[in-house]
């Protein structure tokens, strides 16, 4: 167990241990930034950069890229299958937790989060970074043929039965956004939604709170004060975490699965901005999880 | 009417190939002018352009021609403060009238979108917005 007791403490790494292992040819570290400019700006050196858009969305149908382009996206960014990768990047991380969670869902092995991202390294270490785009020897990176995602990841479907089933779902999003005040996180309004409001029974617990002032995880004691006590959550839950697109839920996604060790936590993606605008599907308005 | 400076320069962004943008718009990033002493300590909500998920704040004042425009923008944010700059040093001169009339198009017109993505112009439209209120609002006082 580490100081902050995380169930999984393999999952994070320091500032401290990303400079130890920046010449490990066997760790890339790789921004994921919501800022398309910070990783040009400047980035840790050797960091290569992995958008969450551009990157790893399929440009046409709204899913992720195919293992075809996974592995080539891999193969030149100088990513092996053993590789041990460290996430990190802006907005306290939650574009770096999409980005390890698209990884899983690839079925990557090794993957862990720099403990405070951007803004700690940046700010608070003052460590070094570097506007020179490394050059990695390409790899023959081959996602598993047995790949199997259904434990990180729900869709629609099962959504309407996990509710049918009432079992827990946790929203993310800002209150507002949970009690249908307003269709979309503020600064994003083009990604529309025609019904404001939650999913019923979801427990409104916005992503940030998982985080404090310099960009690292709270410990697993203040964690459980929030998930356990305020939320009544177990770690024997079967649970899913939603938002907008399911990148602010990549995080509590994290944070459930790797840091309080929960068995069973899943990422709807889809999020609002599917569930908004589905003919049919139950909706609640208003501050509270059920109407 | 289009601000003749600022549209020269959007031209200029637009005919840049996509490494050169970014590389451009770094550049505008790195030279946004300061904020003026006298501004310093008032940032807060009512200055402060809310579609952007970094503090960035916009101020104006008036003047003997017009209204003069400042902003504070974090170098943790270098697309809104690229974008930011490019907009003051096109808009240097420029009546209050032309202000108020300046278009949400030039955010596609300098090639932003292809570079950025389309979910990230929101926070550059609302600089946009709440750039043309505040000279407005600050005209009319």
């Amino acid at each position: 167990m580490s100081a902050q007791n995380y169930a999984d403490p393999s999952v994070l790494v320091s500032a401290e241990w990303v400079q130890q292992h920046l010449n490990d040819p066997s760790v890339r570290v790789v921004e994921s930034s919501g800022d398309a400019l910070l990783y040009p700006m400047s980035h840790i050196p050797g960091a290569v950069k992995i958008d969450w858009h551009n990157d790893l969305q399929d440009q046409t149908v709204r899913d992720y890229i195919s293992n075809e382009v996974f592995e080539n996206l891999c193969r030149k960014n100088g990513i092996s299958n053993e590789t041990t990768l460290v996430f990190y990047g802006d907005d306290n991380n939650w574009w770096a937790c999409y980005a390890f969670w698209a990884f899983k869902l690839k079925g990557h092995l090794n993957c862990r989060i720099l403990n405070g991202g951007r803004k700690y390294w940046v700010e608070t270490a003052k460590l070094p970074t570097t506007s020179d785009v490394p050059a990695h020897p390409t790899t023959s990176y081959k996602v598993p043929a047995d790949l199997d995602w259904r434990d990180l990841r729900i869709f629609r479907e099962g959504v309407l039965d996990h509710v049918k089933a009432s079992l827990p779902l946790v929203d993310v999003r800002s209150p507002k956004e949970y009690s249908g005040e307003r269709t979309h996180m503020e600064g994003y309004p083009e990604e529309g939604v025609l019904r404001g409001g939650h999913i019923p029974g979801a427990l409104s617990c916005p992503w940030s709170r998982a985080v404090g002032d310099d960009g690292r995880f709270k410990t697993a004691d203040e964690l459980r004060a929030i998930y356990e006590q305020e939320l009544h959550l177990k770690p024997t839950d079967d649970v899913v975490a939603y938002c907008r697109i399911g990148e602010r839920s990549s995080l509590t996604w994290f944070v459930l699965k790797y840091l309080l060790g929960y068995q069973k936590v899943r990422n709807y993606d889809g999020s609002w901005t599917e569930w908004g605008n589905v003919v049919g599907v139950p909706i609640v308005k208003g501050a509270l999880p059920s109407s | 009417m289009p601000i003749q400076k600022l549209t020269e320069l959007v031209e200029e962004l637009a005919d840049c190939d996509p490494k050169e943008r970014i590389e451009l718009l770094l550049d505008y990033a790195r030279s946004l002018p300061a904020l003026p002493e006298r501004f310093a300590g008032l940032q807060g909500p009512e200055s402060r352009v809310e579609e952007c998920q970094s503090p960035i704040f916009l101020f104006a004042e008036k003047t003997p021609e017009g209204v003069q425009w400042f902003a504070d923008v974090p170098l943790e944010a270098p697309t809104v403060r690229g974008f930011v700059t490019l907009l003051w040093e096109g808009t240097q001169g420029a009546s209050v009238d032309d202000l108020a009339a300046l278009s949400y198009d030039l955010i596609s017109q300098a090639g932003l979108k292809e570079i950025l993505g389309m979910q990230r112009m929101n926070g550059l439209a609302g600089v946009l917005r709440r750039l043309k209120k505040i000279v407005v609002e600050t005209a009319a006082s």
